[in-house]
């Protein structure tokens, strides 16, 4: 094919003025505001050990990253996809001493596959983790950083989108499916699909259960979702009951301290199912049909790296808090 | 007020949509014909005309807050990266295989082949005729083409197509068969996830009014 020399690879991108020296001011701006937040500033290799790199990421990360052969010694290699895991193998081995980790990074990842079609493979992420504070203090501090971060970056209009992975969890643990058959409810339920999922139910004869997951595809919307879900959806489960006192304390800290943002609670969002396992969240601005940032709770990771801790973090793309905000 | 933009797929599923919106007092206030953006009765909403393969990508990319697509354009599309709360119940239709009337492709599904060869099908939905018969372990070499698929069994370029089917009367006037049905298709309305969460209750109130209109058919 005819591809000029000074063309990129698609998806890669090159910050040039004067977005890179905004890039760089916006840079200055939240890296000083975490420092300021206590949360020491990691610089983790572009290029790991591909088993050290999908560690905790439920396989999902397995096909978004670049992986090749190193020439010496023949180890299989990756170049890093997301930072998460790389924070966590440092929060875990290099400050073994300490029983609260908090770290923040800014950097470069790369995907094999845009997240939306067309979209960049070399977004510039940035995020703040903290380790073992299994509290929701942790959570509300995490959040609080993810809205500051939106902020600093002159995003006005901020919307939040709460959601708890332990409820789905729950009512699909009481249907005892094969793989296959989750996979497929996985799908209907994040395309909030109720033809798909009537469908489903007949094929499996599974109707009971079925009705209990489209009225979960329906508890979406402002806070009082969650007194409905109390009414419909708790049936003396223990572990949903717990989720949504933990949604209400979050939403209701949340709105005190943030009385502009507005709340959405979702509890069928599913996003990162297969390594989160708590609060989840992200944000939403006009104008850009998806999230901005994300981030929640993913207790028990860094267990293969000889410690298993509470954890929970947010990340956002740096070149898209620069191009939907109006920080100059 | 919230206002929201809907878009619509051109061609029959816009002509089962209106007198839809019509009974809604949602009917476009503009020439549908000519205009691609065209404002309804209702202040707050506005509508996109556009080709319904278009219909996901404007969605997805959050230029339109909702559409109307058919299943078979979300079916080709994939991924998750849409709500879809509501079959419509409209354009209804089905997607299947068919083949030449007596030909030797013209059996039961699932007889095993002698072919030494694989199989040639020509569709419009590359997609899901590759997971429909990656499904079953089979491999096809797939023809892309954008219409009268009916021609392409006859003159032999391939052996089986997939295509929608309404009535049937195309493929019996052309010597076809249908052997297999591959899903019921019928209009989806899609949502936009970040509008779902931002404008929450305008939505809500627009796809209740949609149910309510269905549960009256």
């Amino acid at each position: 094919m005819a591809t000029k020399r000074w063309m990129l690879p698609d998806g890669m991108e090159e910050g040039l003025p004067p977005v890179s020296w905004q890039l760089e001011r916006l840079r200055r701006r939240l890296l000083d505001h975490y420092h300021d937040a206590g949360y020491e500033l990691i610089l983790p290799p572009l290029v790991e050990h591909l088993d050290s790199l999908l560690t905790g990421s439920g396989g999902d990360l397995e096909r978004q990253t670049f992986k090749f052969a190193d020439p010496q010694g023949g180890r299989m290699l990756g170049i890093r996809a997301d930072m998460t895991p790389q924070a966590a193998r440092i929060a875990v081995r290099r400050f073994a001493e300490s029983k609260v980790v908090r770290l923040c990074y800014l950097g470069t990842v790369l995907r094999t596959s845009p997240d939306s079609p067309g979209g960049p493979r070399s977004p510039r992420q940035v995020g703040c983790e903290l380790f073992g504070e299994p509290e929701l203090s942790g959570d509300l501090e995490v959040l609080r950083l993810m809205l500051r971060t939106l902020a600093l970056a002159g995003m006005a209009d901020v919307h939040l989108d709460l959601g708890h992975v332990s409820i789905y969890r729950a009512v699909i643990g009481r249907l005892n499916l094969e793989t296959d058959d989750e996979a497929a409810l996985f799908g209907i339920l994040q395309r909030k699909s109720h033809p798909d999922l009537a469908d489903f139910g007949r094929a499996r004869g599974l109707n009971g259960v079925i009705e209990t997951l489209g009225e979960l595809m329906d508890l979406n919307g402002d806070v009082t979702v969650l007194q409905r879900a109390r009414q419909t959806l708790v049936r003396g489960d223990a572990q949903i009951g717990a989720a949504l006192d933990t949604l209400e304390a979050a939403a209701a800290n949340l709105s005190k301290e943030f009385p502009n943002v507005p709340i959405h609670v979702d509890l069928a969002e599913l996003r990162g199912l297969r390594y989160h396992t708590g609060l989840v969240f992200a944000a939403f601005v006009p104008g850009y049909g998806r999230e901005i940032a994300r981030g929640g709770r993913y207790d028990g990771v860094g267990r293969e790296f000889g410690r298993a801790l509470p954890a929970t973090g947010f990340s956002a793309d740096m070149n898209e808090l620069l191009r939907l905000g109006s920080s100059e | 007020m919230t206002s929201l933009t809907l878009a619509l797929s051109k061609g029959r599923i816009l002509e089962d949509c209106l007198p839809m919106l019509d009974r809604l007092g949602l009917a476009p206030a503009g020439d549908i014909d000519r205009l691609l953006r065209v404002p309804s009765r209702d202040p707050n909403l506005h509508f996109l005309i556009i080709r319904p393969t278009d219909v996901p990508t404007y969605v997805e990319h959050g230029a339109a807050d909702l559409g109307i697509v058919g299943k078979d354009v979300l079916m080709e599309h994939g991924g998750e990266a849409l709500y879809e709360p509501m079959d419509l119940d409209i354009a209804k239709c089905r997607l299947s295989i068919a083949v030449v009337k007596g030909s030797p492709f013209d059996r039961p599904p699932g007889t095993p082949t002698t072919l030494r060869r694989r199989v040639r099908v020509a569709t419009k939905y590359p997609e899901i005729t590759r997971r429909f018969f990656a499904a079953r372990g089979e491999q096809v070499e797939i023809i892309k083409l954008y219409g009268s698929m009916e021609l392409a069994p006859l003159v032999g370029l391939a052996d089986l197509i997939v295509d929608l089917v309404a009535t049937g009367n195309t493929l019996k006037a052309n010597g076809l068969v249908e052997t297999e049905i591959i899903c019921q298709v019928s209009s989806r309305v899609v949502v936009n996830k970040a509008s779902m969460k931002m404008k929450h209750a305008a939505l809500r109130d627009l796809l209740a009014r949609l149910q309510t209109l269905r549960a009256a058919a």
